[in-house]
């Protein structure tokens, strides 16, 4: 198990502090890097969690057919086309003509053959070999298929119905909708899953009256909502239930009875999609319309200013906006040297002829990346600077502030880590750096940097190269720097520790400097002004790896 | 920081751009398969060329973009189909930083940029991979399936499981490139 590293997005918590990381609740509050966005105007961390949707556009996920968002609804966000899932297994169907008939010379019918084939069409499964001539659907002609398989859906008693109370609870919805709204405009709450806010935001859009999804404002609503409930007339159903009871029940009863295999009763997944009256038959499934797909815009919480806006095209990777965290932070790579010492020799070993089984390799594997109590390794932390400027970076073990501090002391404790106490400097990223590895000082380093260097070369020097505490290695934009984790006999668990990670990155226009896309100051303009700092500091979660069990250390001590 | 991958220089051939093709690998027709640049074919893979669309003249029946990786046992097929009573081969198209794990057998007709392919998987005939999508490890792709851009899948058959974060280009672009720096031959062989 390779050790890692997660970065904190507060958006779950309270304080700006984050929880203690051996609680399984605060991997939902830690996210790799990349998944990260950075919104410049409040100048923080925005994860996926919170950031709010907007769908952008709609597409087919086959067909890859940009819809128009006026008609998604009509074809109820579903591909029009040609584009059909099986129900069976969910791949997608392709339209096969029938066989040709069958006159008995296979070489001139199949001269004859032409693109468009014989009719009746049906669909078919690469997969599971499922057709739809199985159900009795099949077609003149290979085009605009979906659009006459729509013609049953719409026809379906189901939906029919669905229509007509969507027609009839509009009068209330168009009436409530000038008190509901006013309602619906306070500000976003910050832990609205994303999820529920792109579906209220379409809502929104899409039926007057239903205001955005609003936890606090829920309670106001529903009592206008009994405020009206007098003012509508009864409800009835054009669906008698009780022949819609009829529809399951004994029928099915009997199906079961005479079940051969398992198989023919349509499973869950099967018929989620479908009306809540379907046939539990495996037989009965009909090939779906493929659901159609989205690109959204994402904006910060807070100030709504959008961190990405995708590009039109449904299939273009490009974006318009794109502001991610990787952009502004640097980014870190956590290594344990000794179990990349102890994987080395296992490769020469193996490259040498000696053969291991996979699985016993990776059994090795793990045994030489374990953490053995009473030991002290050390880790090395890599820092890659994204800005075009130098960065110095400052950290330290984050404490968990609050009541829980003693409790879960003792718990915390079983392993102690060192960090590098000194401020240690990045160098600025630069495109050349790309191409060219070795002109380490094109930039001129800071003498404050000269100095930390000294430090950690003269631990170096005196305690070995792994044992120290400091700077190991400085190149192009990357510097790397070595803790060390000491275990104590009795510790168990996994070594994971939070991490405050400060930098101070020099500013000559606070309005710009923190965007990668500015261009790299010239050296003149950095020694000539005295440069303005700022300063901004992320949490992180550093997870070393679980502690072996004494067994375990026997068996990776032998060989 | 990541420890190099070494090879030993006896297996592997180096062409003027770049490419590291491995002795072991079985490159059928090499005359129909054009490689542009710093793309490592790994040893046991088997790429066939020589299955060519029929007809007089000079066709490409597989072509690779830069960065890409063709990992150990893969199986790179162009796809095949009858149509109009003529069976034909159809040419295979792979874009740029493309990874493709060990042991995956490929038939797809176009792969995008920054696709990740993982280990034991079956990409079915004339299947589309857009830009940075990935494949999960075993998963199988069924014949004529899209997989669109930035989409993750996986499973038997293969299925839309998430969208990946929007700055999967870079990553993978930064992946594939240090993936060949690291792929060096072993220093002891010098």
């Amino acid at each position: 198990m390779a050790p890692k590293i997660e970065y904190y997005c507060p958006c779950l918590a309270e304080s700006p502090h984050p929880p203690p990381p051996h609680l399984p609740s605060s991997s939902y509050s830690f996210h790799p890097l990349h998944n990260l966005f950075f919104c410049e105007e409040c100048d923080a961390v925005r994860c996926n969690r919170c950031v709010l949707l907007e769908v952008s556009g709609y597409y087919c996920p086959n067909c890859l057919f940009e819809v128009p968002s006026a008609s998604v609804r009509a074809e109820k966000n579903r591909c029009a086309r040609n584009c059909f899932m099986c129900p069976n297994c969910r791949n997608t169907l392709t339209v096969v003509p029938s066989d040709p008939p069958d006159n008995g010379d296979m070489r001139t019918s199949a001269v004859v053959t032409t693109a468009l084939g014989e009719p009746p069409f049906f669909l078919y499964c690469n997969h599971c070999r499922w057709d739809s001539a199985e159900v009795d659907i099949t077609f003149e002609k290979p085009t605009g298929l979906a659009a006459q398989l729509q013609k049953f859906e719409d026809s379906a008693p189901e939906s029919l119905e669905f229509e007509r109370l969507k027609e009839h609870f509009e009068p209330f919805l168009r009436a409530s909708s000038s008190s509901a709204l006013p309602s619906a405009t306070p500000a976003h709450h910050v832990h609205a899953n994303p999820i529920t806010a792109a579906a209220s935001s379409a809502l929104a859009r899409d039926i007057p009256g239903v205001g955005k999804y609003n936890p606090l404002a829920r309670s106001r609503i529903g009592r206008d909502k009994h405020a009206h409930r007098h003012e509508l007339p009864d409800y009835k159903a054009r669906v008698e239930i009780a022949s819609a009871a009829a529809l399951s029940g004994e029928a099915d009863v009997e199906f079961l009875k005479h079940l051969e295999s398992i198989e023919e009763v349509a499973s869950l997944e099967q018929r989620w999609t479908n009306s809540w009256a379907t046939s539990l038959r495996e037989s009965d499934l009909k090939p779906l319309r493929i659901p159609l797909q989205s690109k959204k815009s994402k904006r910060c919480p807070s100030c709504r200013h959008i961190l990405i806006k995708p590009e039109q095209k449904a299939q273009s990777v490009r974006f318009k906006i794109k502001l991610v965290a990787a952009n502004y932070l640097p980014a870190i790579a956590v290594t344990l040297p000794h179990a990349q010492a102890a994987l080395e020799m296992m490769k020469r070993s193996s490259t040498l002829g000696k053969s291991t089984s996979a699985a016993a390799a990776a059994e090795e594997q793990q045994a030489a990346g374990a953490l053995i109590p009473g030991h002290s390794y050390p880790f090395h932390l890599a820092f890659t600077n994204p800005l075009y400027d130098p960065i110095q970076i400052r950290l330290a073990k984050a404490v968990p502030q609050g009541e829980i501090v003693d409790a879960e002391k003792a718990r915390r404790s079983t392993f102690h880590i060192q960090l590098p106490s000194a401020a240690f400097p990045v160098a600025a990223y630069a495109e050349a750096w790309e191409y060219d590895d070795d002109e380490e000082d094109m930039f001129g380093l800071d003498d404050d940097g000269m100095e930390v260097d000294a430090r950690g070369k003269k631990s170096k020097d005196g305690r070995g190269k792994s044992r120290s505490v400091g700077i190991v290695e400085r190149r192009a934009n990357v510097t790397v720097v070595s803790g060390e984790v000491l275990i104590p006999k009795d510790a168990r668990g996994e070594v994971k520790f939070n991490m405050l990670v400060s930098y101070t990155y020099r500013s000559d226009d606070p309005e710009t400097v923190d965007d990668a896309e500015a261009g790299t100051p010239s050296r003149s303009q950095a020694t000539s002004r005295a440069p303005e700092m700022k300063n901004f500091s992320f949490y992180t979660v550093v997870d070393l790896g679980t502690i072996a069990h004494r067994e375990e250390t026997r068996l990776s001590v032998e060989p | 920081m990541d420890l190099p991958i070494y090879y030993s220089r006896a297996e592997y051939i180096e062409t003027d751009t770049g490419n590291k093709v491995s002795r072991r690998a079985t490159i059928s027709g090499p005359q129909n398969i054009i490689l542009g640049g710093k793309t490592i074919i790994a040893s046991g893979a088997i790429i066939r060329g020589d299955l060519r669309r029929t007809g007089p003249g000079h066709a490409v029946v597989i072509s690779l973009g830069r960065y890409c990786l063709i990992g150990e046992g893969c199986v790179m097929r162009p796809p095949y189909k009858t149509y109009r009573g003529n069976f034909n081969y159809y040419p295979m198209k792979i874009g740029d930083h493309v990874h493709i794990g060990a042991n995956s057998i490929v038939e797809a007709a176009t792969i995008g940029n920054h696709v990740e392919i993982g280990k034991n998987c079956i990409i079915g005939k004339f299947t589309i991979i857009k830009d940075c999508a990935k494949i999960a490890d075993n998963t199988v792709i069924p014949p004529n399936t899209v997989v669109p851009a930035l989409a993750l899948f996986a499973g038997s058959p293969g299925r839309f499981v998430e969208d990946l974060p929007e700055s999967t280009p870079e990553m993978v672009e930064a992946q594939t490139k240090q993936y060949y720096t690291r792929f060096q031959p072993l220093p002891t062989e010098r």
